[in-house]
């Protein structure tokens, strides 16, 4: 199973790609609408958006959480 | 650099990660067993069938093990799960999903739902990830339920909380609920039907 280098998520089907182009790394979720990846502060913005509208944490503690969740995958590693 | 010196460079390498592997699913049983803040390194080395050194030397301190685990659960649970969810599942089939995740590891999950407060910071992130995993599934579920008028309308947030809240109110008292036992199997079906009715729109 292919997992996107900036968010983990598992990628298997065309539409979970940029444009539905398998040969990249990243996922939809964190491409832009031209296909390229977001950049580190974008990607932390929308993954903190998630996780407020879905577990309803506090906006910064969902920054952090983020940002902590995103120091481990291969796109960002070592960022904080 | 030769042939013959890369090949032995790849097998080191090989052989580290299978030992780490090793020491990550022997901590996972022992903290199951035990709990995870009442554990320690040298019973994890024990289980492993490893020196005690030869934990330090891949993790160097016990923090840093139990995050590991707690990631590598994670991981593996988020994986799980999207295996499980079939593409357009409902709201009802994703819960499944999760239930049946969560009862293939129970034991360690029942650990990290009580103990998690506890836990190091990278241990509670790891724990909002698992979330996240399943809410990634859910979100898009609820929103088609909510639009065809099944589910009432409500905040994302407060319908998966109220989820997890009742799982992991049985889970974190399993002992009371489903003694000697799995509360999934026992009772996973019931939870099911009774968060189901409280979210569902009426005719």
């Amino acid at each position: 199973m292919r997992l996107c280098i900036s968010c983990g998520m598992p990628m298997e089907k065309p539409e979970d790609f940029p444009l539905g182009d398998a040969s990249k790394d990243y996922c939809v979720h964190c491409a832009r609408p031209d296909g390229s990846l977001q950049s580190y502060e974008e990607r932390a913005a929308g993954m903190a958006d998630f996780i407020v509208t879905t577990q309803g944490l506090d906006r910064e503690a969902a920054l952090s959480t983020a940002k902590a969740m995103m120091s481990r995958l291969p796109a960002w590693k070592g960022r904080s | 650099m030769s042939i013959q010196s890369i090949t032995t460079t790849r097998h080191r390498d090989g052989q580290k990660l299978e030992t780490r592997r090793r020491i990550i699913e022997a901590a996972i049983r022992v903290f199951s067993r035990d709990g995870i803040l009442a554990s320690t390194t040298a019973e994890v080395a024990k289980e492993a069938g490893l020196s005690h050194g030869s934990v330090f030397a891949h993790f160097g301190t016990q923090e840093f093990l139990v995050s590991a685990a707690i990631e590598d659960f994670g991981g593996a649970l988020a994986r799980r799960l999207h295996m499980l969810v079939a593409s357009g599942a409902g709201t009802r089939s994703v819960l499944e999903a999760h239930l049946r995740a969560i009862g293939e590891r129970e034991d360690f999950y029942a650990r990290l739902v009580v103990e998690a407060p506890l836990l190091p910071a990278q241990a509670q992130d790891s724990l909002v990830a698992i979330q996240s995993s399943i809410c990634f599934h859910l979100s898009p579920a609820v929103a088609a339920e909510t639009r065809a008028r099944k589910i009432r309308p409500m905040p994302l947030y407060l319908l998966f909380n109220t989820w997890i809240g009742l799982a992991h109110h049985y889970l974190a008292n399993r002992a009371l609920f489903a003694p000697g036992g799995s509360v999934v199997e026992r009772l996973g079906e019931e939870l099911l039907d009774h968060f189901m009715y409280l979210i569902s729109k009426e005719d």
